[in-house]
């Protein structure tokens, strides 16, 4: 009760201060009345007994200062004084809170773009049910190499009946695939993911319209049905309500909308805008096929009461007994389970982080710079500061306004900071390779505010401790007697050199992380993809297996295809291949070579389709026997090429054409045999970093592949074919669509993107901190030969040569620089094994960058010494001195 | 933070200001003047309020709540601020009471050891 009254009170006095005022006013009035009074009756001429009154009262200002203080606002009406001194301050020098602000905005809008990339990415929950319930189980396996593998839906199946500790398993495909839809509008290729049926009542999504999957849809037996997603329901379907229930053409088949995903879902690593149920054939369950085929990623919800280490040591047993009971699939097939969310943001963690630091690095570099402005602010107030000191101002009072000064400072940066961030950001997320940063809509979440709040009100305590210490050091008389020469205490001297030192060393390491990124994507910019991707177009193009149901109309259709784009103008020659080079994962498969012992076999060879053209398009060069060609037909002899790759591993010392291989791991009378009929140079599959694997070739029209990725080099502009391949491909079927039409110079740029963003990214940070340190240097340097024009006056006057002066000055700031570049380098060899994951081709202390980079700030360094240096040696002695 | 202007002179010391204080208000609610003339008139005048303290001490025994005030007109029919002991300061008046006892029991005992 007491404090809440109380809290009334001190309330009152802050709001109607002027009310508390008058009511003191009228009641000391009323006390020097009565006294008066008082005096007269005792005798006293009115005159006499008002003066006697006062006298008795003493001061009646002390008094009322007194009442002032006791109000309970005295912190809160001079921190409003001070700030409004702080902004007058401001207005009076721009230079120097424009300097202060833009340096601030800088550190903190980048830390706005960065932390709100790293709160949705790493630190907000999925957006699913209790999303902490949730893991992702894998499979492991030693012989093969695979670590965090998709499983088998088979096994997947068994976890979900088998461990108690799970209360459901569902899964989503490792790939999607592309369903063309037609009926509405121009037809359009949209990316499909099979789901099973429990998956989204798993996660516990809400449908934003409609309902979910029901759990039986993960066999088959009901109609074919598709849950999109809300953007795809806003931009193709403009959003009505009554699409869902109707049935939409899907590859040529009706099938029918259950529902829509809610706007915030998201999975991440997963671009699909489609989800269909897996709908299983429940024959195919005791199949060996859908034990050996590893494709699906389960995800499994804790029972209640179990711990991560329960579900894991069941799931362990379970994992042993599969072993032992399917030896033929199964033998070293391990597996294991991983928390959803740091299952799924793996690969964009370190990165992210990566930037997190260097923004925060970034940040403290510009603490340091505005701490020198302050610094710098403060000396030229040396003479106010000591005049309120000897007027009897408190150092704890001057420390305080000081402090208050920072704030206003830091938090004017802040609000210009959040607004570049957030713009930054918004740049960001359109600009960036799919899946490290959020996409979409970046909205300005609370935890990033409270995040800036809390960076903005450390900052201005990291670099107000300048003033503070400025206000401490100096006796006033000392600093009156001074007057306007500027120097400071030996502990704001040491302060001034410790920041210069900490900003050289903090933009040491972030440049030479910068260094390191950039060498990593210069050498990953220079990997022979085995490929020529200039002047090659691509697109891919699905055949609906509805219409197409035969290996012989598939082929038909790429032959006719194949014919209508060679007709183009410009064309110079056409191919096509199951999956492009440097885009997604391919199916890979075991084989084995007709005479092999037993136990050798080929694992997880690459294993990809081709039409004839292929190779001679994208000038994959022929290193022995003869390409895949047109003769290599559905009737004919089955055959296939290796890569280079392929051979080295498999066929190091005999000659491989000629030879037969089959796609059974232990051949038998069914076996299909295909004889090797050429050798390839080695192209890199999967990402530019990966060395390109073995590889097996086979003619499309030998396996009826009803998705190609068509690959047309012209003479001309690629691009310009589009409009006319379009034409082409719907004279042939009007209800086909293209896919990722791209050059092939973009794929392959896209398969660096992430690192390409990331180089940029770091660059631009660095190369932010480097000026900024340097600004810093030259700061304080200026300073410095500000302080010493006197001394230089008397040096020249005495005959000492401009240049001598001018080493004095630069050799203060070499010291430092080295210093702070010494410190870097340490710090750096010391850190930079966080980038290892990062890098290609570059050890994480490359001797070279660290010699480059380091090299690079020292020249900077003495530019930005000798500029004040050069001001003050061309100084007249005589206007030196006299200016005392 | 400062503190409130200490009494120039020792008229009454910090602490048993408050008490006396509350000992007048205890008798009846009564305004700044009134309580500083009737400090002075029980004393016999041996005690004479610093009057530029009187009002510190008053706003801070308010904050403490061990008083409460209210503007009331006088028999003068003037507006005075009217200061009245609540049940709290009340309480107070006791404790404070007896810790002066104490305290002025345990100086006479040293004064009187020779």
């Amino acid at each position: 009760m007491g404090v809440f009254r109380n809290m009334r009170r001190t309330l009152r006095a802050f709001v109607q201060p002027a009310r508390v005022e008058h009511e003191l006013q009228r009641e000391v009035a009323f006390h020097l009345a009565n006294e008066t009074e008082k005096n007269i009756r005792l005798g006293f001429s009115p005159e006499e007994a008002h003066r006697r009154a006062k006298v008795d009262f003493g001061s009646v200002d002390a008094a009322k200062e007194a009442h002032r203080d006791g109000r309970g606002t005295r912190l809160v009406n001079d921190f409003i004084v001070d700030t409004r001194l702080a902004l007058r301050t401001f207005r009076r020098n721009p230079g120097f809170a424009a300097a202060a602000i833009i340096t601030l905005m800088l550190g903190i809008g980048a830390n706005v773009a960065i932390f709100s990339a790293v709160h949705d990415v790493l630190l907000r929950p999925l957006p699913y049910a209790s999303p902490d319930r949730l893991v992702m189980l894998w499979e492991e396996n030693e012989d093969r190499g695979w670590v965090h593998a998709s499983a088998a839906p088979a096994n997947m199946l068994d976890w979900g009946e088998q461990v108690r500790a799970f209360s459901d398993v569902a899964g989503y495909a490792s790939f999607a695939t592309s369903a063309t839809l037609t009926g509405t509008g121009e037809p359009a290729v949209y990316q499909t993911l099979a789901v099973t049926g429990n998956f989204f009542r798993l996660l516990g999504v809400r449908p934003a319209a409609g309902r979910l999957f029901d759990d039986s849809e993960t066999w088959s037996g009901r109609e074919p049905s598709v849950m999109i997603t809300y953007g795809l329901w806003r931009a193709r379907f403009h959003g009505e309500a009554s699409l869902v229930g109707k049935t939409i053409s899907l590859n040529g088949r009706d099938v029918r909308v259950t529902g829509v995903l809610p706007a915030e879902f998201v999975l991440p690593g997963v671009t699909a805008q489609m989800f269909r149920p897996t709908a299983w054939d429940p024959a195919t369950r005791s199949r060996p096929f859908f034990r050996r085929a590893h494709w699906i990623l389960p995800v499994a919800r804790l029972r209640d009461g179990f711990t991560l280490s329960q579900a894991n040591a069941e799931l362990q047993t379970v994992i042993g007994r599969l072993q032992r009971e399917y030896p033929a699939t199964n033998t070293k097939m391990g597996g294991g389970l991983t928390p959803l969310h740091e299952f799924l943001i793996g690969d964009s963690k370190r990165p992210l982080l990566v930037l997190f630091g260097a923004v925060a690095l970034l940040l403290l570099i510009a603490c340091a710079n505005v701490g020198n402005l302050l610094l710098v602010h403060a000396s030229g107030r040396t003479q106010e500061t000591a005049l309120r000191l000897a007027l009897g101002a408190r150092a704890s009072r001057l420390v305080r306004q000081a402090l208050t000064e920072s704030l206003v400072l830091a938090v004017l940066g802040g609000l210009a900071g959040c607004l570049i961030g957030f713009w930054v950001l918004r740049l960001l997320s359109v600009l960036q390779p799919a899946g490290l940063l959020p996409s979409g809509e970046v909205s300005i979440s609370w935890p990033v505010l409270a995040y800036v709040a809390c960076i903005t009100v450390a900052s201005s305590l990291l670099f107000g401790v300048a003033p503070i210490l400025w206000s401490r050091t100096r006796a006033p008389g000392e600093a009156m007697r001074d007057g306007a020469r500027t120097g400071g205490g030996v502990r704001v001297k040491r302060w001034a050199d410790f920041l210069l030192v900490g900003e050289v060393a903090i933009a040491v390491v972030l440049t030479l992380g910068a260094g390191l990124l950039v060498k990593s994507f210069s050498n990953l910019a220079r990997v022979k993809t085995g490929v020529s991707a200039e002047g090659v177009l691509t697109t891919k193009v699905s055949l609906p297996g509805v219409r197409y149901d035969s290996s012989y109309k598939i082929q038909a259709f790429w032959t006719h295809l194949t014919d209508a784009a060679r007709a183009l103008p410009s064309v110079a020659s056409v191919g096509a291949v199951s999956v492009l080079p440097l885009t997604e994962p391919s199916w890979t498969s075991d084989f084995v070579a007709r005479g092999w012992p037993a136990e050798r076999i080929g694992v997880d060879v690459v294993h990809r389709d081709v039409l004839p053209g292929y190779f001679e398009t994208l000038r994959v060069p022929l290193l022995k026997g003869r390409y895949i060609d047109e003769g290599d037909r559905a009737d004919g002899e089955g055959v296939v090429v290796l890569n280079d790759a392929a051979v080295r591993q498999y066929f190091p010392n005999e000659e491989p054409v000629g030879q037969q291989v089959t796609f059974n791991r232990v051949p038998d009378s069914t076996s299909v045999w295909y004889r090797i009929v050429g050798v390839v140079g080695s192209e890199r599959q999967g990402a530019l970093a990966e060395p390109a694997k073995p590889e097996i070739f086979q003619p499309a029209a030998q396996r009826g592949s009803g998705t190609m990725v068509l690959v047309i080099r012209a003479t001309r502009d690629p691009e310009a074919l589009v409009p006319l391949l379009r034409q082409s491909v719907a004279r042939l079927d009007p209800g086909l669509a293209l896919a990722d039409v791209k050059t092939m110079t973009e794929v392959v740029a896209q398969s660096s993107s992430r690192e390409r963003f990331m180089t940029l990214l770091l660059f631009a940070f660095a190369f932010v901190g480097f000026v900024l340190a340097l600004v810093g240097v030259y700061g304080v340097m200026a300073r410095v030969a500000r302080g010493r024009v006197r001394e230089m006056g008397i040096r020249i006057a005495l005959g000492a040569q401009a240049s001598d002066v001018r080493w004095l000055v630069v050799r203060r700031g070499l010291t430092l620089t080295a210093a702070g570049i010494a410190i870097g380098l340490g710090v750096a060899t010391a850190v930079a094994g966080v980038l290892r994951t990062l890098l290609y081709g570059v050890e994480p202390v490359d001797p070279l960058t660290f010699v480059v980079v380091p090299l690079i700030l020292a020249a900077a360094a003495i530019a930005a010494c000798w500029l004040p240096a050069a001001r003050v040696s061309r100084s007249d002695p005589m206007l030196a001195l006299r200016a005392e | 933070m400062r503190g409130p202007v200490a009494p120039a002179s020792s008229d009454v010391l910090r602490g048993t200001l408050d008490l006396l204080v509350l000992k007048t208000l205890a008798l009846e609610p009564m305004h700044g003047w009134g309580i500083s003339q009737r400090i002075q008139q029980m004393s016999r005048g041996v005690l004479d309020v610093n009057q530029g303290s009187l009002y510190p001490a008053l706003q801070r025994l308010e904050r403490n709540d061990w008083i409460d005030s209210e503007w009331k007109t006088t028999e003068n029919n003037r507006e005075a601020k009217y200061y009245r002991l609540t049940a709290q300061g009340r309480k107070a008046l006791g404790v404070e009471t007896a810790n002066w006892r104490r305290y002025v029991t345990a100086v006479d005992l040293i004064l009187e050891t020779t």
